[in-house]
């Protein structure tokens, strides 16, 4: 199959990645069913995620592993989850994205992964202080056009 | 990005999922999507159209939290 990444981009990744800090295991979760771009996104994390040691990929199908998308709350396809990994150990910080990351959306997933790798959110102490207080859940969908 | 900055912070209770709004048109049909970015805040409890500073996030979600 064709390539979706140029050498340039290659280059360019593999120069952002110098800044990853821990390792992060990304988990996209496909579906054989009415998924236009799942494909085409699973070939995209195969391409990025070997451009750095510190980054993994793990491929879950959503109705033939039913028990880790429970797990991970999960119920849509593409759905990509940028997880904190050490070791074996995987954190799940509450950071996806559901689609494909094209377009202006592949340079925000290159930012969530080294965002993640940083293990710091980088927000003020007031705003930390206000999310860490939070006892009852919060969602937060930022919708994205890929253009 | 500044709503996966806000998930990280308390991941027990946030969730911060980015939308590619053609793919999953229902969804953005439910929410009325017309223009990105846009953040929906529970489920339509409160939105904020457009990129807006740490700030501006932090007090519609207080809002719609109700401890603020």
């Amino acid at each position: 199959m064709e390539k979706l990444l140029n050498d340039e981009i290659i280059a360019q990744l593999r120069d952002a990645f110098q800044k990853m800090e821990h390792p992060v295991e990304l988990v996209l979760f496909v579906s054989q069913k009415n998924c236009e771009y799942c494909a085409e996104t699973r070939q995209l994390l195969e391409e990025v995620a070997p451009l750095s040691d510190l980054l993994d990929l793990r491929v879950y199908d959503l109705d033939a592993d039913a028990d880790v998308a429970a797990k991970f709350n999960v119920s849509a396809a593409p759905a990509i989850l940028i997880l904190a990994r050490e070791g074996e150990q995987v954190t799940d910080l509450g950071v996806r994205y559901m689609g494909i990351p094209s377009g202006h959306e592949f340079g925000t997933l290159i930012q969530a992964i080294l965002l993640v790798s940083g293990r710091d959110s980088g927000l003020t102490p007031a705003t930390r202080e206000y999310l860490k207080g939070l006892t009852s859940s919060l969602l937060l969908q930022v919708f994205v056009t890929p253009t | 990005m500044l709503a996966y900055q806000f998930a990280m912070e308390n991941p027990a209770m946030i969730l911060a999922e980015g939308v590619e709004a053609m793919e999953f048109h229902e969804l953005s049909e439910r929410h009325q999507i017309s223009g990105v970015p846009d953040t929906i805040i529970n489920a339509g409890a409160g939105r904020m159209v457009g990129a807006a500073p740490e700030a501006q996030l932090l007090a519609e979600v207080r809002l719609v939290m109700g401890s603020g």
